[in-house]
């Protein structure tokens, strides 16, 4: 595949299928739903074909790397990622606020 | 084969209880988990106390792990022919590195690891490469190289570290810290097992004059004292190009001047917006002439900077 030209999807529009964000993160059906229930996941569209956007994916493979390395339940993995999430807008804040002292 | 002293990177010792082996690992899991800490290292770091744990962790392959002796960290060792006999496939091969061992051990005894045996499906790795953008790339898209090592499986049913290389087209519009999916493009699926992804994570490179706060940018925005005090025409730079722009009077530092839609562009249409900062500066001379308008200026003006900082504080 060298010299291959790849075209990644397109962030903005593009979705993901239920069967491909469980076989590219581990977690399970349960879990999946669970960590809807929770809001954490936001699909792109609500059974009975459930659809995520992909952005979705990473956050599944993070919530499924904490799970296996410090053993987490859904509620951790929730709670986990609800900080995590809080912890990335508060970094682009600071980030915004940074940029606008002087040098 | 090189020797890694999995004891050492748990920071515990040889004869440690399973419960210590456990405690050791979780603390320093927080303390270099890739998703939680940020610090330089750290992925490295925790691949490697996560390899110890994955040994040390399951009674069967700490036992074999012990069975191998003492040797001095990265010193060449081989394992006895028993040894090799037992969880080894095919001869001689030595490139192979004791994690790999280790992770076909589990294949062997279909113990706790969280790879599962080969005979059904299992789905290849993703995979991840960083590249740094200039801003300039980023707001009209360009397209990036990349070389990667992704785990192969060869006819024999060894695991090898191939090298792939290739280009990626990197959209406009991309943002610090967004990861582009590749769907299919990572490591090989095993058993008939689908590919993994390729994931290209976009960093933005510092740039000389503006930085990038999600799709806005910043620019720091010198202007002279009075051409704060009565407005003024000035010529403000931009991705773009320069831009024209007309100071209100009585512009304060601080203060920040929208340029709509002069930020990077989004993916479809619109962009982010350029604020220009307002600096109010001094030259670090100022000539005979100056200092006597700014005494006349001085005399001429009742303002008080500092007229809410006088008296008391009314809570003490």
């Amino acid at each position: 595949m060298d010299d291959d030209l790849l075209i990644p999807d397109d962030n903005e529009g593009c979705t993901v299928a239920l069967e491909e964000l469980l076989a590219a993160s581990g977690l399970g059906h349960e879990e999946v739903i669970e960590l809807v229930q929770f809001g954490v996941f936001r699909c792109a569209q609500h059974a009975p074909v459930w659809t995520f956007h992909v952005h979705t994916l990473s956050l599944a493979c993070r919530a499924a790397r904490l799970r296996d390395d410090f053993g987490l339940n859904v509620s951790g993995m929730a709670l986990a990622l609800t900080y995590l999430e809080r912890i990335e807008a508060l970094e682009g804040r600071l980030r915004e606020l940074e940029s606008q002292l002087p040098r | 084969m090189k020797f890694k002293d999995y004891y050492a990177s748990l920071g515990v010792e040889r004869d440690a209880t399973g419960e210590e082996i456990k405690k050791a690992y979780r603390k320093l899991a927080r303390q270099y988990h890739p998703d939680v800490a940020k610090q330089e290292g750290a992925e490295e770091r925790f691949k490697e106390i996560s390899e110890a744990y994955q040994t040390l962790s399951d009674q069967e392959k700490r036992q074999a792990y012990d069975d191998l002796g003492r040797h001095g960290p990265g010193e060449e060792f081989h394992p006895s022919p028993e040894w090799e006999t037992r969880f080894s496939r095919g001869g001689g091969q030595q490139e192979v590195d004791l994690a790999d061992l280790f992770e076909r051990m589990g294949f062997a005894t279909g113990g706790g690891s969280r790879r599962q045996a080969a005979d059904f499906p299992i789905r290849g790795q993703d995979v991840e490469v960083a590249t740094e953008l200039s801003l300039e790339q980023a707001a009209r898209g360009t397209e990036v190289s990349f070389s990667l090592s992704v785990p192969a499986l060869r006819a024999d049913g060894r695991v090898e570290t191939q090298t792939r290389s290739g280009r990626i087209r990197v959209p406009r519009g991309v943002v610090e810290g967004e990861r582009l999916r590749v769907p299919g493009k990572g490591g090989d699926g095993i058993a008939g097992g689908a590919p993994g992804d390729l994931y290209l994570e976009v960093r933005l490179a510092p740039h000389p004059r503006f930085k990038a706060v999600g799709h806005d940018l910043y620019l720091e925005l010198p202007i002279a004292p009075w051409e704060a005090a009565l407005g003024a025409d000035i010529t403000v730079p931009s991705l773009d190009g320069p831009v024209a722009v007309s100071l209100k009077p009585g512009m304060r530092s601080g203060q920040k001047l929208r340029l709509a839609g002069k930020g990077l562009p989004h993916r479809r249409d619109g962009a982010g917006d350029l604020y220009g900062v307002i600096q109010i500066m001094l030259p670090e001379r100022i000539g005979e002439r100056e200092q006597a308008l700014y005494r006349e200026l001085a005399e001429a003006s009742s303002f008080s900077p500092r007229h809410h900082l006088e008296g008391p504080t009314t809570d003490g």
